[in-house]
């Protein structure tokens, strides 16, 4: 048997189809064995390609977003998931982050009471049409703002009405697209939109405070 | 002479008539040396604050108390001037008004807290930070600082005004005359955003709004690169761009992008459901 | 390799997970997701050899079988099932774009002379003892089309050339001698890569 005749048996040889001939061939040449080991070898390494790469989170974004849009996904979405800025890795969510810590920190802030003379009227604030479930923080900034005289109060309720309402729409946007770079945009204005909203009304008590 | 105590002087004898009517106003005036580019601070809820550039080196207040029900607290440390309306018990939005007349020196850096008052703010070259609540905002013929702008529902107009630019308003419209800028950035809720300008300086800017109308009025001879979407309403060019691939193509949204000229700038208008136009101006 | 390293654990957990992936558990499709797609997004590129299109087929190999899961019944192997489906989507990919899925069987002039005889001095140029994982894959990205699938499909993801044969719509046969070429063009890809190497550095 010579070169080319193993050769051409090659690919039974490593099925494991190995003729005596073949075997004998393969004693007495060095150029066919080494060609035999790299092959032996180039198939057995083959298997450590699997799942040898890290998909994109991308991928899971938009897989989630259509499992939920086939009804696939049955559980109620909440409006503010949590679940959706754990996976977002973009640069620009982290200030989001900090907006929203900055956003709680309302909640360390007491309402200052301007002038013992003012009636102190509490608020019952109503969620409006548009906006989700008036949440914890929207009720620390009425409460903020209560003593102050009535057009103003109303006019923070629809400020934060304004506010909720962007943010719910610029929520619903990424939700439909996650991987949509101009809606994840669009609602980092929006709750940059809101956190001027509490910022506007804590420094107003500050000061008055002073 | 400077141009400020001119001023200051002029307004005096406005005031002096003022006075005279209203026998409860009490005037009252500061004044301060600073270093160089000073940080003047003015925290006035009610009533109106106009600063204009004046004299290096010296801040001059002029203010006008609308009753003993508000008093004047002043601070100056280092190269800094504090200068608070402050808020007395039985205060309310008519007799807590003071009106400020300031003179600052070109190159300070200003920030003006307002609620209801007209903020004003001139001529100046540093920074100028503006917040306020229902007050309009006007910032004239300022350039090379960093411009904020806050408003709840004031309307913000920025007329000649080049540096970094920042405006923030819920329900306020926001109004650019001769704006540029290395960023110009404005976002807003149901305030609608106006620009009339050249959008030169290979600057960028993006203004976003939730519903409020997006309209921009440049020159035939505008480089740009425009990026404008509006996911529930109309958008509109006068100007034929060169199409340019658009790194997002969104169903059933509105969209428009591509070049004008040799796109040294970048224009960005989103909105969710405002209009958005782009329009050519006509001379 | 974290398939391996956690199987028994997994398995039962993915029990529980498919059965609440039926009832629309959005934890429980995210974790049978995160279990199996490195697995499947690694075929797709390996097949297509671009992100972006391996990126397409890995969702929508997830999604037709998370359409399907209500009728798992757990006969096969969860994985197995995946899978298959997996290699099913990227090959009608392949077929859409008329991508060459296995060349026929043609004698190339250069066969006669065999790849032995071509070289000299073989004996010395043999591959070292071990492959480096990287320089595998980039070779495995430079096979023509129709060499790769094959070899990815039976080397790499280890089906066998019955089950090939049957998935492209060749003969075993064809299998079998597609297989054999791309391993030879392997080689040469890896000796000429580390030969490049070895004169950079001389």
């Amino acid at each position: 048997m010579n070169c080319l005749q193993f050769e051409n048996a090659l690919s039974d040889y490593l099925e494991g189809d190995a003729t005596s001939e073949q075997r004998a061939h393969l004693n007495s040449c060095s150029a066919c064995s080494g060609l035999l080991a790299d092959l032996s070898l180039i198939s057995s390494q083959a298997s450590s390609l699997r799942a040898m790469d890290e998909p994109s989170v991308r991928i899971w974004n938009s897989l989630e977003a259509q499992l939920r849009r086939e009804g696939l996904i049955r559980e109620p979405s909440r409006p503010s998931h949590p679940g959706f800025f754990n996976r977002w890795r973009t640069a620009w969510l982290v200030p989001v982050a900090a907006a929203l810590l900055i956003a709680a920190g309302v909640k360390l802030y007491q309402p200052a009471k301007v002038g013992d003379n003012q009636p102190v009227a509490k608020q019952r604030v109503p969620a409006s049409p548009a906006a989700p479930v008036v949440s914890a923080e929207d009720k620390d900034v009425m409460n903020t703002v209560a003593s102050r005289p009535p057009a103003q109060v109303a006019a923070y309720r629809n400020d934060l009405a304004q506010a909720n309402s962007f943010i719910h729409d610029a929520q619903e946007a990424v939700k439909n697209d996650p991987n949509d770079i101009y809606s994840q945009q669009m609602l980092m204005n929006a709750y940059e939109q809101k956190q001027m909203v509490y910022r506007l009304a804590v420094d107003q008590n500050n000061e008055d405070e002073q | 002479m400077s141009w400020g105590k001119c001023l200051a002087t002029a307004a005096m004898v406005l005031m002096l008539v003022g006075v005279s009517l209203c026998a409860e106003n009490v005037r009252k005036d500061l004044h301060f040396k600073v270093g160089k580019h000073p940080t003047i601070s003015i925290n006035n809820p009610y009533g109106p604050v106009v600063v204009r550039a004046g004299a290096p080196h010296e801040v001059v207040v002029s203010a006008i108390l609308h009753s003993d029900k508000v008093e004047l607290d002043q601070s100056k440390s280092h190269n800094r001037v504090d200068v608070v309306s402050h808020l007395l018990p039985g205060s309310n939005s008519s007799n807590g008004v003071v009106e400020y007349e300031i003179s600052v020196p070109p190159d300070a850096n200003l920030t003006l807290r307002s609620e209801n008052g007209r903020v004003h703010a001139e001529k100046l070259r540093g920074d100028v930070t503006v917040a306020g609540n229902e007050g309009a905002i006007e910032v004239i013929d300022c350039a090379g600082g960093h411009v904020h702008v806050r408003t709840l529902n004031g309307t913000v107009n920025l007329s000649n005004v080049h540096g970094d630019i920042e405006v923030m308003s819920v329900g306020g419209d926001v109004l650019m005359n001769g704006v540029t800028g290395d960023t110009v950035a404005v976002n807003s809720n149901s305030g609608k955003i106006e620009y009339e300008g050249d959008f030169s300086g290979e600057g960028e800017y993006a203004f976003t709004s939730h519903t409020g109308n997006i309209e921009a009025v440049a020159p035939a001879y505008a480089s740009i690169e425009v990026l404008a979407r509006s996911t529930n309403g109309l958008v509109q060019s006068d100007f034929s761009l060169d199409p340019k691939h658009a790194p997002f193509l969104v169903r059933g949204a509105n969209s428009l992008s591509g070049t004008i000229g040799k796109a040294a700038s970048s224009v960005k208008l989103f909105s969710f459901s405002g209009k958005i136009r782009l329009r050519k101006r006509q001379n | 390799m974290t398939d391996a390293k956690r199987p028994q654990r997994n398995k039962l957990s993915e029990q529980e997970a498919i059965e609440r992936a039926k009832q629309g558990d959005a934890g429980a499709f995210e974790f049978l997701y995160d279990l199996h797609k490195r697995r499947v997004y690694s075929l797709c590129l390996r097949m297509t050899g671009n992100t972006a299109a391996a990126e397409d087929l890995t969702q929508e190999a997830f999604l037709q079988l998370f359409r399907k899961i209500g009728t798992f019944r757990g006969e096969s192997a969860f994985s197995t099932w995946l899978h298959r489906m997996a290699v099913n989507v990227v090959l009608m990919q392949l077929r859409k774009k008329n991508l060459p899925l296995v060349p026929i069987d043609e004698t190339t002039e250069g066969e006669e002379e065999g790849t032995v005889r071509k070289e000299l001095g073989a004996a010395d140029s043999r591959l070292a003892g071990s492959i480096d994982r990287l320089h595998l894959q980039r070779a495995v990205d430079e096979l023509p089309p129709g060499y790769r699938t094959i070899f990815v499909l039976h080397d790499v993801e280890g089906y066998e050339h019955n089950e090939i044969a049957a998935m492209i719509g060749c003969s075993i046969g064809n299998s079998k001698s597609q297989l054999h070429k791309a391993r030879i063009k392997l080689r040469d890809l890896l000796r000429v890569n580390r030969a490049e190497k070895l004169a950079k550095r001389s």
